[in-house]
């Protein structure tokens, strides 16, 4: 179970490392081969409240696919779905809760889904990757801004990424707590890529 | 000297109210991780619902009972020891109702799920500004509730070490 989660992590951090290439930040770079540290991938978030702490979760299970197109970036596309019962929030009794109808209802929506529909390059270490989240049956376009945080010019060191973005979730229909739990969520992906050579 | 069933929900209520009112603080103040904070927040409305249940209890059998002989003291004092006990009575089910309510009309509308035994029933539905409400009664009246509790402890003290005389003894102690 352990092993075919590290390797759904692994597909889905590939991805991501993926989606940076094909988006012209390392062009040079697009035929080295890359292995994820699987113990450095994760699909976080974090909302505030007023009157409460500042949760932050993640995201145990998840896939992802990718198809690159290096000759015409727009051609490519990735996406990924995320089990939505494998949230953790920090204890059983707080998971249960978010798992529950009011919140994620994962007994009737089990998975998060995002489809990229677009890859735009904003600097030699930033790009744009716009798509569309599926949550609650709902599909809303969202946009995630992917940074390159160490050098992957520098041979056989590790290059980590992170992609953040928010979202609204009221506009995915989760009402819940408003206005105490803010409507805004903040969705951090962080991933480690290894070079072979 | 009361009656046991009396003394025995004393002692029980004042050990949970000092345990709500401990952990109360302790949550609201200190406890910066929300899982914690979940976990500690079902833990303090199953205390509260607990108290209010032996609150209602103790009512119910102290208006069927007749209290001891009390000792002689100053008209004064005794008239600021009955409004003390009045106060006392009346903040425990103030406090344990404001926070039920706090739970019902909340828009974080979370099940009261008292010792994971059973769920406790909202009277009222989501309402912020009524939430608000309950919140600032259930505030206050902590507070008062703890110096009241504070000034009971202390008019004990001086009845059993100043003035030797033998209330603390009605409820069973020494």
């Amino acid at each position: 179970m352990a092993k075919h989660a590290m390797s759904r992590c692994c597909r889905l951090a590939a991805a991501l490392t993926f989606v940076l290439m094909w988006s012209g930040a390392f062009g040079a770079m697009a035929a080295q081969s890359w292995r994820i540290d699987e113990a450095h991938t994760s699909i976080g978030f974090k909302i505030d409240a007023t009157g409460f702490p500042t949760t932050r979760g993640r995201f145990r299970h998840f896939t992802g696919r990718i198809a690159i197109d290096f000759e015409r970036p727009a051609k490519s596309s990735t996406n990924f779905t995320v089990v939505s019962a494998s949230i953790d929030a920090g204890s059983q009794s707080y998971n249960d809760f978010v798992k529950s109808a009011v919140l994620l209802d994962v007994a009737k929506y089990p998975t998060l889904s995002f489809a990229s529909t677009q890859v735009e390059r904003l600097d030699p270490r930033t790009a744009r990757v716009s798509g569309n989240l599926t949550m609650l049956g709902v599909t809303k376009p969202v946009a995630l801004t992917v940074n390159v945080e160490t050098d992957p010019s520098a041979k056989g060191r590790p290059v980590a990424f992170s992609a953040t973005g928010t979202i609204k979730r009221s506009d995915f229909g989760m009402i819940f707590g408003l206005p105490l739990i803010d409507d805004t969520i903040e969705i951090t992906v962080k991933t480690r890529a290894l070079t072979d050579e | 000297m009361w009656p046991l069933p009396l003394r025995l929900i004393h002692w029980i209520s004042a050990a949970l109210v000092i345990a709500a009112l401990g952990l109360g603080t302790y949550m609201v103040w200190f406890v910066d991780d929300p899982a914690a904070r979940f976990d500690l927040t079902q833990t303090h409305k199953s205390i509260g619902v607990t108290v209010l249940a032996f609150t209602m209890l103790r009512l119910c059998l102290r208006i069927r009972t007749t209290a001891p002989e009390a000792e002689p003291i100053a008209p004064l004092t005794q008239l600021a020891a009955k409004a003390a006990h009045l106060g006392l009575y009346v903040l425990l089910v103030l406090l344990p109702v404001s926070g039920w309510l706090m739970a019902s009309t909340t828009p974080v509308r979370i099940p009261t799920r008292v010792f994971g035994l059973f769920d406790l029933p909202y009277p009222l539905g989501p309402d912020l500004p009524v939430f608000r409400f309950f919140h600032a009664v259930h505030v206050v009246a902590a507070i008062l509730l703890a110096g009241l509790v504070a000034l009971h402890v202390a008019a004990a003290l001086v009845h059993a070490f100043c003035w030797r005389d033998r209330t603390l003894r009605r409820m069973g102690v020494g």
